[in-house]
């Protein structure tokens, strides 16, 4: 599990896809806290 | 073969570059090291993609070395079709930043290994004994994608029967991109170089790509 802070929630999919995710090997879901 | 002017990667957390700028010059190059914050490669002909815990594979292995700037540069030298030799975090680096194919995987006994293995250069059917030491060294791709590097001639070297410790598919251990100027592997060709650490075999891989500019 990753926590972060992002100014701009509508961008934590990009965030994922593009930086901290895997998508060969890891899918992923975000929890809005 | 070329004579290859190296630079070996540095980031933070790399353990192997010194050995990796040893093993370039045992085989008549030149090498020099190259922080990862440089953009600039320094007109290098080529760079090698060092062993280690780069960032102490927080994230996953290699994840966060794939966006230092000097990948950028890697990237561009790997397009242009300069020779690119990732070992061990390197080739997960590589695989990370997408200029190979596929990921390495935990090892299928979640164990880190250490230890020496026999590989079988494809193409050849040369038999190498080099290291390898990795927690993370389980090359997977997909079906479709293991097909297409069969076909296209992509799997450099594969682990002989009865060493493939890491569960590797079908006993891959590294693979070339497309044009075969970019190749990843997981054990470490720098670690046997000298006859003192029993194994010579490690020069042919550094000698595979200095002939990339042949």
């Amino acid at each position: 599990m990753v926590e972060l802070e992002a100014e701009d929630p509508e961008r934590l999919a990009e965030l994922c896809e593009k930086l901290l995710a895997n998508p060969l090997i890891e899918d992923y879901e975000i929890q809005t806290l | 073969m070329a004579f290859i002017k190296w630079g070996v990667l540095q980031f933070p957390g790399s353990c192997d570059e010194r050995d990796a700028l040893h093993a370039c010059r045992i085989a008549g190059d030149e090498a020099r090291l190259i922080w990862h914050e440089d953009r600039d490669l320094g007109g290098v002909d080529g760079v090698v993609v060092p062993g280690g815990f780069s960032y102490g594979d927080y994230l996953r292995a290699g994840a966060i070395a794939r966006f230092s700037p000097a990948m950028e540069a890697v990237a561009e030298l790997a397009a242009a079709g300069g020779p690119v030799l990732g070992i061990c975090n390197g080739f997960q680096v590589l695989c990370e930043a997408g200029l190979l194919p596929g990921a390495l995987l935990r090892n299928a006994g979640l164990r880190f290994r250490c230890h020496q293995v026999e590989l079988i250069e494809e193409g050849t059917g040369e038999r190498l004994s080099i290291p390898a030491k990795h927690g993370e060294g389980r090359y997977y791709a997909p079906e479709e994608t293991l097909d297409r590097l069969e076909a296209n001639g992509q799997v450099a070297y594969r682990y002989a029967d009865g060493h493939n410790s890491n569960g590797s598919l079908r006993d891959i251990a590294g693979v070339t991109n497309e044009r075969g100027n970019v190749l990843g592997l997981m054990p470490h060709p720098e670690h046997a170089v000298d006859p003192l650490t029993g194994s010579t075999d490690g020069l042919r891989v550094f000698e595979r790509m200095s002939g990339v500019l042949a």
